[in-house]
């Protein structure tokens, strides 16, 4: 029966595995794909659309995508990384209470949040604040709660007595958050932090509200192009952004060391 | 003036209702080993988190080294403190934990990696410096704790039950090694344990604590010779506590006194107990080890009393032999006999008790 269970969890594992990754089999195939029509014929291939990137009507999108999701990435972690410390550290006055006041956001759908901005901002008369400084604004609150979620987790983790010890051997408060806490969480806060780029990179439901000409993200300008045409070039444009995230994962993950907690030797 | 390390006037600390400390005095030498004794609850512990500045005492005063501490953050007092759980820091390296006081004092890269060897060297864990605390086993890192806390010289050691969560062989051979820690420093130890066995075994004062207040203070032989209350003679060591009555007036001679065993209607001859009025006896203790077998083998040169009873139980614990006697008069005493003695320990046998006068100490409450 067991082993009946563990096969059964096997297949599905592949299923699932499969179900998410061949579509991205297929957009590979149609990036390098020499018709405009999107086909996939592995004799004949060409590496033309990604030439094709190296323009700035998709440059300029793909430079504002990075800035805004570094931007909100930064920003997050420091507000979230704050917050996390008033709410599970040092348990301010009300802490369950702002806490969840802070995970809020994730339960309004992101188009909800996103109507809600711009009515914000038309009824508040700050009309200029569309474009950038909205974009980072309404992705700051979109990532925040994850950015709070998961330093709060390991802020909860962080054994106190660690502190009472920094303490006694001299440290001040400063040093104690910079050679004790931080170290100690950073894992937690830098994986939240990469929740957080990803998230931002790739939204559409809320940026859709903010951008305006010459100010449009990488997803946005997918969108609208797609609504002209169907062709490789939008392939490529996914797969080169899907290689971006990878390097952005991997670099948080050289700084953050989130995957490697502790196996009795980080550094 | 200076050879006191650590006063505490009259320091109280109440949890909201709840006073854990109440009104205690204590002054502990410099350079010796002091521990603070009692069991679970009875303020040890916020008393020793007091000292180190984690917590602030209601009313009193504190005074490390002259200087009062009241508002002294613990960053401050410049004092060490060993942890229950060690409390190392999972992200650095032994070498890391060690230095990490004498890099929060700004020393030099030099002085800190010279400091760190000291340390590592009177704990005798050299070469580990390159370890992370997980990679070691308890003791080691029981170890690491101890380097990590003196090597920024404090004057004074605080330890917070170090050995408990060490397994028993470990435990006995660190308390030798803690001692000569100590010795060899000639560093304040204030050693906080509910182990008496660990306070008798390190220890050159020791304080010991009863729901808040000081029970007594004294050395450890004071302390197990001459406790003045039921609990103090409880907690320390085994002990036959007897309710007495009718304690008259010291006899020419020795100074004894003689008392009436309450249960038995027995009177014996108790040590002199200064400071205590014969109105204020309300028990009287006498160790295992001093309820002997009175003949050739077993006769002591010094005033004894003699009873008559028949031996009930006898456990061998080895070197030691424990015996339940039940005395003429209906009180059961228990005894520690050297085991060379089986032959003699029959039980239902009937047999001659000697206790020295001086063994019989009579108690407060």
């Amino acid at each position: 029966m067991n082993r009946l269970l563990a096969i059964l969890f096997k297949i599905s594992l592949a299923a699932i595995l499969a179900f998410i990754t061949l579509p991205l089999l297929v957009v590979i195939a149609a990036s390098v794909s020499p018709t405009p029509a999107v086909t996939f014929r592995p004799s004949d291939w060409t590496l033309g659309w990604y030439a094709a990137l190296w323009d700035s009507r998709w440059l300029d999108p793909f430079l504002l995508s990075v800035k805004l999701a570094a931007t909100v990435s930064v920003a997050s972690g420091v507000l979230g990384a704050l917050g996390a410390y008033s709410v599970a550290y040092a348990k301010c006055p009300g802490h369950t209470a702002i806490m969840s006041f802070l995970l809020s956001p994730m339960s309004v759908p992101q188009i909800v949040k996103g109507v809600a901005i711009v009515l914000f901002l038309s009824s508040a008369g700050l009309f200029n604040l569309l474009g950038t400084p909205g974009l980072v604004v309404a992705h700051i609150v979109l990532t925040l709660p994850f950015v709070v979620r998961m330093a709060a987790t390991a802020m909860f983790n962080f054994d106190k007595r660690l502190d009472r010890a920094a303490r006694i051997l001299g440290a001040g408060p400063a040093q104690r958050i910079r050679y004790v806490l931080l170290p100690l969480i950073r894992s937690g806060l830098f994986s939240g932090m990469t929740f957080a780029f990803i998230l931002s990179f790739n939204n559409i439901p809320i940026s859709v509200f903010l951008v305006k000409p010459g100010q449009t993200t990488l997803p946005i300008t997918v969108i609208n192009h797609l609504e002209y045409s169907l062709d490789p070039v939008l392939a490529a444009v996914n797969v080169a952004s899907l290689l971006f995230i990878l390097g952005a994962i991997l670099l948080f993950e050289k700084i953050g060391g989130f995957s490697a907690q502790f196996h009795g030797g980080s550094k | 003036m200076s050879t006191i390390d650590i006063e505490l006037h009259s320091v109280s600390k109440k949890f909201g209702a709840n006073r854990i400390v109440k009104n205690v005095n204590l002054s502990i030498p410099k350079g010796k080993f002091v521990s603070i004794l009692g069991p679970s609850g009875c303020g040890k512990t916020t008393t020793l988190n007091m000292i180190a500045g984690f917590e602030s005492p209601t009313s009193g005063e504190i005074r490390i080294r002259g200087r009062d501490q009241n508002g002294v953050p613990p960053e401050a007092r410049k004092i060490g403190l060993v942890f229950q759980n060690y409390a190392l820091f999972p992200h650095m390296t032994v070498a890391e934990n060690v230095g990490f006081g004498l890099k929060m004092q700004g020393r030099s890269r030099q002085e800190i990696a010279a400091g760190t060897k000291r340390a590592l060297k009177s704990v005798r864990l050299e070469g580990f410096e390159n370890r992370y605390p997980k990679e070691l086993s308890g003791g080691q890192q029981q170890r690491v704790a101890v380097a990590r806390a003196i090597a920024p010289s404090p004057s004074v050691l605080l330890l917070d039950e170090p050995l408990s969560n060490l397994d028993l062989k470990l435990r006995e051979a660190m308390r030798v090694e803690l001692k000569e820690i100590q010795q060899d420093l000639g560093m304040t130890f204030v050693y906080v344990t509910h182990d008496q066995e660990e306070a008798m075994a390190m220890s050159d004062r020791i304080i010991v604590m009863q729901g808040g207040v000081v029970a007594q203070e004294g050395a450890p032989a004071d302390i197990y010779g001459r406790p003045r209350t039921s609990f103090v003679a409880d907690f320390i060591g085994k002990s036959n506590i007897l309710p007495i009555s009718d304690v008259g007036d010291a006899e020419t001679g020795n100074g004894s006194l003689r008392v009436l065993l309450e249960a038995a209607g027995v009177p014996i001859m108790a040590a002199p107990m200064p400071g205590l009025g014969p109105d204020k006896a309300r028990f009287c203790c006498i160790r295992p080890e001093a309820v002997r077998l009175a003949d050739a083998a077993g006769a002591l040169d010094e005033p004894a009393n003699l009873l008559t009873g028949t031996i009930q139980k006898v456990v061998n614990l080895g070197a030691y032999l424990e015996a339940w006697l039940l005395v003429d008069g209906g009180i059961t005493l228990k005894s520690m006999i050297r085991s060379t003695r089986l032959d003699k320990l029959v039980v239902g046998r009937r047999v001659e008790l000697a206790i020295a006068h001086a063994a019989v100490q009579l108690l407060e409450e």
